[in-house]
């Protein structure tokens, strides 16, 4: 148990700056301030995760990132802190989007926003050619086998480093690399498919 | 558009997201109100901590520790269930305590509402672990072990978390938590709000991370407290120690009144002592009402009313009564009980097999000696293979696999099976056998006086030195206070029946270094080809040296990745430790053998040496796949502490079971199926993997069961079948499990009686004999 920040009673007064382990700690004592404070430093995270995941979509990111948080609270006792928080938490994060496109009535809002282009300007062109490979490759990593795509996910999205995620994952990094190789492959086979 | 390349691929990939608009660049800013949002939702009772336990805290708590978030509509409920559950209990307690001339038996129903709500809570509490969103994460990290074959990469005393359900299944029931499942455990968890045992639970889960330590809450009383209370002549909540190791489950269904039908999972507690809230209103309870329970103090008559055999035994707490000679100090571990698992979400179920019997014998002993035996000291696996159900050995293959299955006895409806698999290990003679360099490490310390320990040592093996052969190898290292080694390896029979003769105790107890001393000889004199084991006898206490048993752990480990095994053979059960005795050899890759009584020993070797020395196969494990088309779920009885995640089954560092010659492994399942399955039906396919001694390397065997392999009537079962289920049933009571919790010993007692007609003339049949009597007697404890 980690000691209490110097200067203060209890963990309810003062908050100065404390380490993520820290703060666990006090939201395992029912600290809500330090609960707080633990959104504070992960959302901007797990809201950019769920942009990547949404492929841009600013409203469906924001409740998914509201949900992950949901579920971050029921589970957080159960975090063996094994890996780093910011890791669980995106695991949770991909989780949620993945269960949220498991859902075929939601399966729409998804697929159809992207081509909604209002107000074009200069430079559209580009941008949209740009935007198109980056939904396409978006998809051919949600179509990737589980393992494959929550790796390719951490470590390019969740910019998680490869050791990171074999901790998670419980496997070698040399495992994790495996896995990135052969994603790439097969990214690149769903890419070339869809080229044809 | 244009062929990427690997490289463009994850340069893309790691590119910022486009923004929705030409112009923004990049549209990660999170919306202003967010941070809000999610505060807001930030869950009333966050901590699942017990305040009270942290130095840093002054304020003991007040509420009962609430371990999760939970909605609090589920909340009304089961403060509805709570108060339910006090104001009954309370009103038997009062009932009680108005008639004292109450027979015993009325007075078990009040323990039993007691017990069972606690019971639930538990259960609770292993459900509300299923929920970790990383349950299929290994919390056992592994280390490469130095050789592939014998490698040992699993840290055996750290349980493997249960079935890991793939994420995807995971996702949409447990971690999403919203509409299905998800929500249908969280309504179960919801039972658990005022239950200490719960967040006691919870702290040790958390304590595994090594943040919390202490697990009793203060307001109960600790465990030196209760010991100390136990030796006076009130009643007090039992001695035992049982502590018990995680395997969070997936989450079937919520609870059921009627067994079976859409049962919860059971508990899974990982607190270090059983929680004391479960027990203190037992021990209230029984305060209210001393003379009743002396009554009861004589036993009964095997088959009387059947009523309430388990709720009485709640109220015996599996211990001793106060005022027999109870077993102080002994420690045993619960690995929890396995869960149906849909096959859906996981059609796998792969562990290690494991062909020990302990368990059975320290029940044995319990029993014998008129108590119950604490459920934590029930592993239901090894209550099951305690019996040779007289499989037929293979041919010429190292194992036979057989499998049958038979509509339940314990399940309603048609639709539930018991399937058996048995794995029986070919038979080598003794003559063919490897020579054994064998290198006794016996406990001479002070514990080993009592009750005759160390006597009982040297009779055993005594025993096991008359079926020597010329070849074989005896060494003999002691130790109490300090390590020695009394005898160098030698063939000289003489000399070894002298110097086990010449065995006394006295100190304390310095295991490791006896281990040390014994693993360095083994090491120094060892020859190729030949069988190099350690035999352990010991009561498992070890209080001098490194208890901590972590560095114990990394020798054997370390050395049985070089061919030398250790079996560890328990004796004595005051003061017994079977946590330690079963991971020692749990990961020195040998067996775990308790011996209560000569015939025990005689046993292990006398009949069945070959099988203890001579391994067949190392790091066995099995997975059986499921076919969701024929099977909807399934429970596997038992083998809670050896599971492997299933991705793992081909990983050969992962630490599995050794299997002897002769030896036969088996594996029951309860399973749920969709429809009546035609013959050509597989149900399950059962692949067995293990390094083949013979062979040399890891060898693969499969056996499907069909519908051709079910039989329309329990009573059409093979006795196999038959016997194997009741056993296991059995063990299911004394564990007092939640699939077990209408069960009924004189039920079992009768069926077992029947059953033991038909092996009259068999090899088995004193074996069945002795399990009628252990029944009769678990029943007649049972009701008092």
């Amino acid at each position: 148990m980690a000691e209490p920040a110097p200067g203060s009673q209890s963990s309810e007064t003062t908050h100065p700056p404390r380490d993520v382990d820290e703060l666990l700690d006090a939201v395992a004592r029912g600290d809500r301030r330090a609960a707080e404070h633990l959104v504070d430093q992960t959302y901007p995270q797990v809201f950019a995760a769920q942009m990547r995941f949404t492929g841009g979509n600013t409203d469906l990111a924001a409740d998914l990132t509201q949900d992950t948080y949901r579920k971050a609270w029921k589970s957080l006792a159960n975090f063996d802190r094994r890996s780093r928080f910011s890791t669980w938490l995106y695991r949770i994060a991909y989780n949620t989007f993945l269960n949220h496109i498991r859902r075929p009535a939601r399966l729409q809002p998804l697929d159809d926003h992207s081509s909604a282009v209002e107000d074009p300007r200069p430079g559209q062109e580009e941008w949209l050619e740009r935007r198109e490979v980056q939904e396409r490759l978006r998809r051919a990593v949600i179509g990737l086998p589980e393992d494959l795509r929550f790796t390719v996910a951490a470590r390019f999205w969740g910019e998680v480093p490869v050791e990171e995620i074999a901790r998670h994952e419980d496997v070698t990094g040399a495992a994790i690399r495996k896995r990135l190789k052969k994603a790439m492959r097969m990214i690149q086979d769903a890419l070339g498919e869809d080229a044809a | 558009m244009k062929t990427l390349r690997e490289r463009d691929i994850e340069r893309l990939l790691g590119d910022d997201p486009v923004g929705p608009n030409p112009g923004t660049p990049s549209a990660t800013e999170p919306p202003a109100d967010l941070a809000q949002r999610i505060k807001a939702e930030i869950p009333e009772d966050l901590g699942w901590i017990d305040t009270e336990n942290s130095a840093d805290t002054e304020t003991p708590a007040v509420a009962p520790v609430v371990p999760m978030a939970r909605p609090w509509k589920q909340r009304r409920w089961l403060v509805a269930a709570s108060l339910f559950t006090v104001l009954g209990g309370s009103f038997f307690a009062w009932r009680l305590a108005q008639t004292p001339e109450l027979t015993p038996q009325m007075s078990v129903p009040a323990a039993a509402t007691f017990e069972s709500s606690a019971e639930r809570r538990l259960e609770s509490a292993g459900e509300m672990r299923a929920t970790r969103p990383d349950s299929s994460i290994q919390p056992a990290t592994p280390t490469q072990a130095a050789t592939a074959q014998a490698a040992t990469a699993q840290d055996a005393p750290e349980p493997q978390p249960l079935k890991a359900l793939g994420y995807v299944a995971y996702l949409d029931e447990a971690l999403a938590g919203s509409e299905t499942a998800g929500s249908e455990a969280a309504e179960t968890k919801a039972q658990s709000p005022a239950d200490p045992s719960t967040s006691t639970d919870f702290r040790a889960w958390t304590a595994d991370t090594g943040h919390i330590t202490p697990p009793a809450p203060p307001p109960l009383p600790t465990l030196r407290e209760r010991l100390d209370a136990s030796t006076d002549s009130k009643p007090a909540p039992p001695r035992v120690q049982a502590r018990t190791a995680a395997s969070p489950p997936p989450p079937p269904p919520s609870p059921a009144p009627r067994r079976k039908l859409a049962p919860p999972p059971e508990p899974l507690p990982r607190s270090k002592p059983l929680p004391p809230g479960r027990r203190a209103p037992l021990a209230e309870a029984r305060a209210i009402d001393p003379p009743a329970r002396r009554l009861a103090a004589s036993p009964e008559p095997v088959a009387q009313g059947t009523q309430g055999i388990l709720d009485s035994m709640a109220s015996t707490g599996g211990t001793a009564e106060p005022n027999d000679a109870p077993f102080g100090d002994v420690f045993f571990e619960s690995a929890g009980v396995n869960p149906f698992i849909d096959t859906e979400d996981d059609r796998l179920s792969t562990f290690g097999l494991d062909v020990d019997a302990a368990s059975y014998g320290v029940a044995r002993r319990y029993l014998n000696d008129g108590h119950l035996p604490p459920p934590a000291a029930i592993r239901v696996e090894e209550f099951v293979n305690a019996f040779d159900y007289g499989d037929t050995p293979p041919e010429d293959a190292d194992f036979a696999l057989h499998a049958e299955g038979a509509p339940s006895i314990y399940a309603p409806g048609e639709r539930y099976h018991m399937l058996r698999f048995s794995i029986r290990g070919r038979d080598i003679d003794a003559a063919d056998r490897a020579p054994a360099l064998l290198t006794f490490v016996v406990d001479v310390s002070g514990s080993m006086a009592q009750d005759n320990r160390l006597g009982m040592v040297k009779q055993a093996l005594g025993l096991l030195t008359d079926q020597l052969r010329d070849d074989d190898r005896v060494a003999l290292v002691i130790y109490g206070s300090q390590g020695r080694v009394v005898l160098e390896p030698t063939g000289d029979l003489q000399a070894i029946r002298r110097a086990i003769d010449g065995l006394v105790s006295g100190g304390s107890t310095h295991a490791e270094e006896g281990l040390k001393l014994a693993y360095a000889l083994a090491a120094e004199h060892r020859k190729p080809g030949m069988i190099n084991r350690i035999i352990l006898c010991s009561d498992g206490v070890a209080n001098v040296g490194h208890t901590s048993a972590d560095s114990i752990h990394e020798q054997i480990r370390h050395h049985a990745a070089r061919g030398i095994e250790l079996t560890t053979v328990g004796f004595g059960m005051g003061n017994y430790n079977d946590v330690l005795m079963e991971t020692l050899a749990r990961i020195g890759n040998g067996r775990y053998a308790y011996v209560d009584s000569l015939d025990e020993a005689h046993r292990i070797f006398v009949e069945d040496l070959t099988g203890t020395l001579q391994t067949l196969a190392a790091e066995a494990r099995a997975q059986v796949e499921f076919n969701p088309e024929v099977v909807s779920r399934y429970r596997l009885l038992g083998y809670e502490n050896r599971d492997i995640a299933d991705h793992r089954f081909r990983d050969d560092t992962v630490d599995a079971g050794e299997i002897g010659a002769g030896h036969a492994v088996t594996v029951l399942y309860e399973v749920k199926l969709h429809d009546k399955p035609r013959k050509r039906d597989v149900l399950a396919t059962l692949n067995l993997r293990y390094a083949s001694i013979a062979q040399g390397e890891m060898v693969e065997q499969q056996r499907k069961v069909t519908g051709a392999d079910l039989v329309r009537n329990f009573d059409k079962a093979s006795k196999a079948l038959r016997a194997s289920v009741l056993v296991a049933e059995f063990a299911e009571i004394l564990k007092r499990t939640h699939w077990a919790k209408d069960g009924d010993l004189d039920d079992v007692f009768r069926r077992a009686q029947k059953l033991s007609a038909d092996f009259a003339d068999d090899a088995m049949n004193r074996d069945m004999a002795e399990f009628v009597h252990l029944v009769g007697r678990a029943a007649a404890v049972s009701k008092r």
